[in-house]
């Protein structure tokens, strides 16, 4: 809970992006087909495919709603401004703009953000800030929308959640690095951009098994417990990962990461210590690691691989693999 | 010691970050063994474009001038900054998309010129990895081309020039996103420049104070930057095609972007300053208090 010295605005403010538009070089702006925006996952998914150009710049028109106690509110606040925020850390870009307000009352506002493609890598945050003049001081944020939406210059499907990058390839016969692998099925890599599992060709049949997406129900039933089995693995990697490698601020507090390993650690956490918020775990987590609290780094790993196959799926995917032996077994004997 | 490498292709490349921490070997962090170059230039990735700003040769060539510059000058190595962040950042033309790509940083400092990262952060007996293969406020050559891209003013290169010039902006300004802000990285320039803030106590304050009070102050309300265009940065990087190599005695000029407008840059400097003076600055006395 954080204390302000001076009046915020309680209740929320809501917003979306209601539309884009793409333009590539030299040619008109075009509509983004609204497939292309979720307003349940809050993606904008600009990503390049065949009916898009290949565009050099965006727009997105945004509209945003304020609580009525923010343009009545006498003197608390005055000169109330709504601006969105899009940034991206990877790329240390950083964009606002002011909305206007559509009709007289102020209540609604609508505003367009315009951003470059050459400026982004990946995936860029949107936020709305509300600020006014609070007792004579110009551009207090007297609040936040708790809605943040994702701009994806990657993907092409709006969604929250990304596939996890499996690609299949010979270990034996390819980068030398993975050539010490070569008696593993998969391995997980976790330095990339994104998460990803390299499943290894040159083991005997598991191409056939992971490649395909037919086969009969027991290789269907396997191949389901695989993947999930991959996945956890994942979890647990990027976990890891993320962990090992954190900012630590000069009075010792460390910093959530920048990017997935940031979403991973949040999305996380909460299993691995149910009772803190994302900050205080981090905090245990780090102490943990370094040895200096009186839980161990080892106490912490069940939680880590109790969280890591939670996300991966593993007791449901796991029982319902029971449940189709069963039922495969009974076949036989009938 | 580490030495120039002894295969040198035409072009940079890209080295992911998963290839790259096979060639981080004790060796080459304690500046004893060089790069196994060859074996490094096999599992690399080309560039995405075949543009004449993917040369290497001229990379190769600055990181030795800007050694040579130092050895002439009788300058510690930590004054390389001031010298090589511009004229790096002029002499590659990225975009922060492709400047975003740590394989093609990992390549830079593995690949082109491993004996410049050993002679500019060789301390006490080891080189941290991560001046090799690291984030970007970290790793050796993507401090600086940042440093250079966060604090130029539009085409004008001499606000990095102060920056780089002092250690504690590199080390605490650069890994701060409200610096992204670009009035907010020229008033924080400007105070260095005028010696408001001169010790690395007086660095640290001052971003923290900025940092708090970004919090809850809108800086892009107060000191609003002009719309951001990317016209002048991709001709910019067009003209790379045939631009001459970078001065060694001017500065170069960047993309004719609009500078930060001055009003917004002037009301942060004051209003920075005051914060500023009401910081607990570490180890400085409170004399105003005792009076």
């Amino acid at each position: 809970m954080k204390v302000y010295p001076y009046r915020r605005l309680t209740g929320n403010v809501s917003w979306r992006v209601v539309s884009a538009q793409l333009k590539a070089e030299g040619e008109p702006w075009e509509d983004v087909e609204s497939k292309y925006l979720s307003t349940i996952e809050r993606v904008v998914a600009l990503g390049p495919n065949d009916d898009r150009p290949d565009w050099v710049q965006a727009r997105l028109r945004l509209r945003a709603e304020l609580p009525a106690k923010a343009v009545n509110s006498g003197d608390t606040w005055q000169d109330v401004r709504v601006v969105a925020v899009l940034t991206e850390r990877a790329t240390n870009t950083r964009t606002a703009v002011e909305l206007s307000p559509v009709a007289a009352d102020g209540r609604e506002l609508t505003g367009e953000l315009y951003l470059h493609r050459c400026d982004l890598l990946d995936r860029a945050t949107l936020a709305v800030h509300v600020v006014a003049t609070v007792d004579g001081v110009r551009g207090r944020v007297i609040s936040t929308s708790d809605v943040e939406w994702f701009v994806d210059v990657i993907e092409t499907a709006p969604s929250l959640a990304r596939e996890l990058d499996v690609k299949l390839l010979g270990f034996d016969s390819g980068a030398s690095r993975l050539r010490r692998f070569k008696d593993s099925p998969w391995v997980v890599d976790t330095t990339g951009r994104l998460p990803a599992v390299r499943v290894n060709t040159d083991f005997d049949g598991l191409e056939g098994l992971m490649g395909g997406d037919g086969g009969n129900g027991a290789e269907k039933t396997v191949r389901e417990l695989l993947l999930t089995q991959m996945c956890s693995d994942v979890w647990t990697a990027v976990f890891h990962s993320a962990v090992g490698d954190l900012e630590i601020e000069e009075d010792g507090t460390p910093l959530f990461p920048h990017g997935w390993q940031g979403e991973v650690l949040r999305a996380m956490l909460p299993d691995v210590y149910p009772d803190r918020d994302p900050e205080d775990a981090l905090r245990e987590v780090h102490a943990a690691r370094m040895g200096s609290s009186a839980a161990g780094w080892g106490e912490l790993q069940p939680r880590i691989h109790f969280a890591a196959s939670k996300r991966a799926g593993v007791p449901r995917t796991l029982s319902t693999t029971i449940r189709d032996l069963e039922r495969l077994t009974q076949g036989d004997d009938a | 010691m580490t030495d120039r490498p002894s295969h040198l292709p035409e072009r940079l490349a890209l080295l992911p970050n998963a290839e790259a921490a096979e060639f981080l070997t004790e060796g080459l962090l304690t500046g004893r063994e060089d790069v196994q170059s060859l074996k490094l230039n096999r599992v690399t990735e080309p560039l995405p474009h075949t543009d004449r700003r993917g040369e290497l040769l001229p990379v190769r060539d600055l990181a030795e001038d800007a050694m040579a510059y130092c050895r002439a000058g009788g300058l510690k190595a930590t004054q390389a900054d001031a010298w090589l962040a511009p004229r790096l950042h002029a002499a590659l033309r990225l975009t922060r998309r492709e400047a975003a790509d740590p394989g093609f940083w990992n390549y830079l400092s593995l690949g082109v010129a491993p004996d410049y990262v050993i002679w500019r952060h060789l301390s006490d007996t080891k080189v941290a990895a991560d001046r090799f293969r690291g984030q970007y406020h970290k790793q050796s050559f993507a401090r600086l081309w940042w440093a250079a891209e966060l604090f130029r003013d539009g085409s004008d290169y001499s606000p990095v020039v102060t920056a780089c010039a002092n250690q504690d902006i590199m080390n605490t300004a650069l890994r701060m996103s409200v610096i992204n802000h670009r009035p907010t990285a020229q008033a924080i320039v400007r105070l260095v420049a005028k010696s408001v803030i001169t010790t690395g106590r007086e660095v640290n304050a001052l971003m923290g104070a900025v940092n708090a009070s970004a919090a809850t102050l809108m800086y892009d309300v107060i000191a609003p930057d002009v719309e951001r265009e990317s016209r002048p940065l991709l001709d910019w990087i067009a003209e790379a095609e045939y631009a001459r190599q970078v001065s060694r005695q001017e500065l170069p000029t960047g993309p004719e972007e609009e500078p930060a407008p001055e009003l917004s840059v002037s009301a942060l400097v004051d209003y920075f300053s005051d914060l500023f003076a009401d910081a607990p600055v570490r180890g400085r006395e409170d004399l105003e208090g005792t009076a």
